[in-house]
C-alpha cells in the first residue's frame, strides 16, 4: 500500500477515536477518495468568528506527508490571511514550515489559531490587513463579525 | 506568513495504535533511526525521505536536515544500532564524506574472522625481535583510512594524532626501558595502551582496531600489499582485480548481505 494511503488510514482512525474530544473540529473523508477531506470548525471564542462554523477544504497530495496537505476555506471569511474570493490560506506551515509531524487534525488547530491570532504584514486579503495595520481593529472585527453572521450561520427563519 | 510553534501528534499513545508511533508514517517504527541532535526517533525509510525532500528544496542543497518535530537542525542521521556500534548516513553525503574502495574494503575486512591473519604473519616473531622500534611509515596514512573507515568521518586527525602519540611513547618507553620485560609482557603493555587510547572514539570495534593495528605493524607491508594479502586470505583476490567475485563471496553470507553489499556495489563509480 501506498505510503500515504497508509498514513491517512490512520489518520482517519485516530479522527474517529477522538471525535468526542475534540468538538471544535469534525474532519469528514470523502466516501471514495481517501485525498479529500472536509472540515468543519468552530470559530474560536472571543473572536469575531465565534459562532460560526467554517467549512475547510483539503487536498492531500500523493507525497503526504512529506509535502503538505492542500487546505482552503469554502465558507466565506474576512481575515488578513485568508484569500477572499478562492479562501487560499496564508500559513507557513502550509509551505515552507511544513514538517510531516503535522496532521490533518493539528493543521486545523494552527487554523483556528491563525483566525484567533490574524498576522496583518502578510496579508492575503488586504482590506483586512489593512484595517487591522492602521489600528482600525473596530473596524476589522466588524467586518468579520459581518460576513460570520452572513456566511457561517446557520440562516434564521 | 505565521509561526507557528509546535505541532502535536503524538497525543495518542490510548488505544489501538501503535505506541509512540513514528511521527512520519504514524505506524511503529520499523529500523529505527535517530537524528544525531536532537534524538528524535523514526523509521530509518521514513526519515530518510524527508531528508532527501527537505534538503533538496533549496537550489543550494543544506548539509542540516530541520527535525519534523522540535525544528532543530540535525547533521545525520544514525541507524543500525547494535550495541555500540552504529552506522551513520550524512544529510547530503556528496559534500560530506563519501567512502573510497579502500575504506570498504577495510569495513567488510572488520565483518570477517581475523584468524586467517593472525596464521599468516607470526605476531610473535614481530615483539621478540623488537621490530616495532623501528619506524612504519605507512602507519600513520594506515591508521587515517582505517579511523576514517570505522567512524565514517573525513576530518580524523585528532584521533591519529593520538593514537600515534600514544604508540610513540609506548615505544620510547620500550627503548629506555633496559630492564628485562618479556616480549609478552611489552605486548600486553602496547595492547593495553592502544585500548585506552582508541576506546573513547571506536567503543565496542576497539579490540579488532587493536588488532588489525597489531597486524598491519606486524606485516611491514605497505598498505597497497597489505590489503592484498588480507583480501587473499579471506579467500577473495585483490579488490582492484576482483570486485565480481567479492560480491559473489558475499551473496553468500546471509545475514550480513544487506549491509556488506552497500560497501561494495559502487566500488566502480567510488574513487
Amino acid at each position: 500500500m501506498q505510503a500515504s494511503r497508509a498514513r491517512l488510514f490512520k489518520e482517519y482512525k485516530e479522527v474517529q477515536r477522538e471525535k468526542a474530544v475534540d468538538s471544535d473540529i469534525q474532519l469528514v473523508c470523502d466516501d471514495s477518495n481517501i485525498f479529500k477531506w472536509t472540515a468543519l470548525i468552530k470559530g474560536p471564542s472571543e473572536t469575531p468568528y465565534e459562532g460560526g462554523v467554517f467549512q475547510l477544504a483539503f487536498s492531500i497530495p500523493e507525497q503526504y506527508p512529506l509535502l503538505p496537505p492542500q487546505v482552503r476555506f469554502l465558507t466565506k471569511i474576512f481575515h488578513p490571511n485568508v484569500h477572499f474570493k478562492t479562501g487560499e490560506i496564508c500559513l507557513d506551515i502550509l509551505k515552507n514550515a511544513w514538517s510531516p509531524a503535522w496532521t490533518l487534525q493539528s493543521v486545523c488547530r494552527a487554523i483556528i489559531a491563525l483566525m484567533a491570532h490574524p498576522e496583518p504584514d502578510s496579508p492575503l486579503n488586504c482590506d483586512s490587513g489593512n484595517l487591522l495595520r492602521s489600528g482600525d481593529l473596530r473596524g476589522y472585527q466588524s467586518m468579520a463579525r459581518m460576513y460570520t453572521r452572513l456566511a457561517a450561520m446557520p440562516k434564521k427563519g | 506568513m505565521i509561526s507557528q510553534s509546535t505541532s502535536s501528534s503524538s497525543s495518542s499513545s490510548s488505544t489501538g495504535l501503535a505506541l509512540n508511533p513514528c511521527p512520519i508514517c504514524l505506524d511503529s517504527i520499523k529500523q529505527e533511526a535517530y537524528l544525531d541532535r536532537c534524538f528524535h526517533k523514526f523509521c530509518y525509510t521514513c526519515i530518510c525521505q524527508w531528508v532527501n525532500l527537505a534538503s533538496s528544496k533549496d537550489f543550494c542543497s543544506r548539509a542540516y536536515v530541520v527535525c519534523p518535530l522540535c525544528k532543530r537542525e540535525n547533521f545525520s542521521i544514525i541507524h543500525d544500532c547494535e550495541g555500540e556500534s552504529f552506522q551513520q548516513h550524512y544529510v547530503n553525503h556528496e559534500k560530506g564524506f563519501l567512502l573510497n574502495k579502500g575504506h570498504k574494503v577495510r569495513l567488510y575486512c572488520y565483518s570477517t574472522e581475523p584468524d586467517v591473519m593472525y596464521q599468516k604473519y607470526s605476531v610473535q616473531k614481530y615483539w621478540k625481535s623488537r621490530r616495532y622500534l623501528q619506524p612504519n611509515r605507512w602507519f600513520q596514512s594506515w591508521l587515517r583510512r582505517e579511523l576514517q573507515a570505522l567512524l565514517q568521518v573525513k576530518d580524523v586527525d585528532v584521533i591519529v594524532h593520538h593514537i600515534l602519540g600514544i604508540f610513540e611513547s609506548f615505544k620510547r618507553r620500550n627503548e629506555q626501558d633496559k630492564q628485562k620485560i618479556s616480549h609478552a609482557q611489552r605486548r600486553e603493555d602496547f595492547q593495553a595502551s592502544m585500548t585506552d587510547a582508541a576506546r573513547p572514539f571506536l567503543l565496542s570495534r576497539t579490540e579488532r582496531f587493536v588488532n588489525e593495528a597489531e597486524l598491519f605493524l606486524a606485516s611491514g607491508l605497505t598498505i597497497d600489499a597489505y590489503d592484498e594479502v588480507y583480501l587473499q586470505c579471506l579467500g577473495l583476490d585483490s579488490p582492484t582485480s576482483g570486485d565480481i567475485e567479492i560480491t559473489e563471496e558475499i551473496d553468500g553470507q546471509g545475514a550480513q548481505v544487506s549491509s556488506v553489499d552497500l560497501f561494495f556495489d559502487d566500488t566502480e563509480t567510488t574513487d
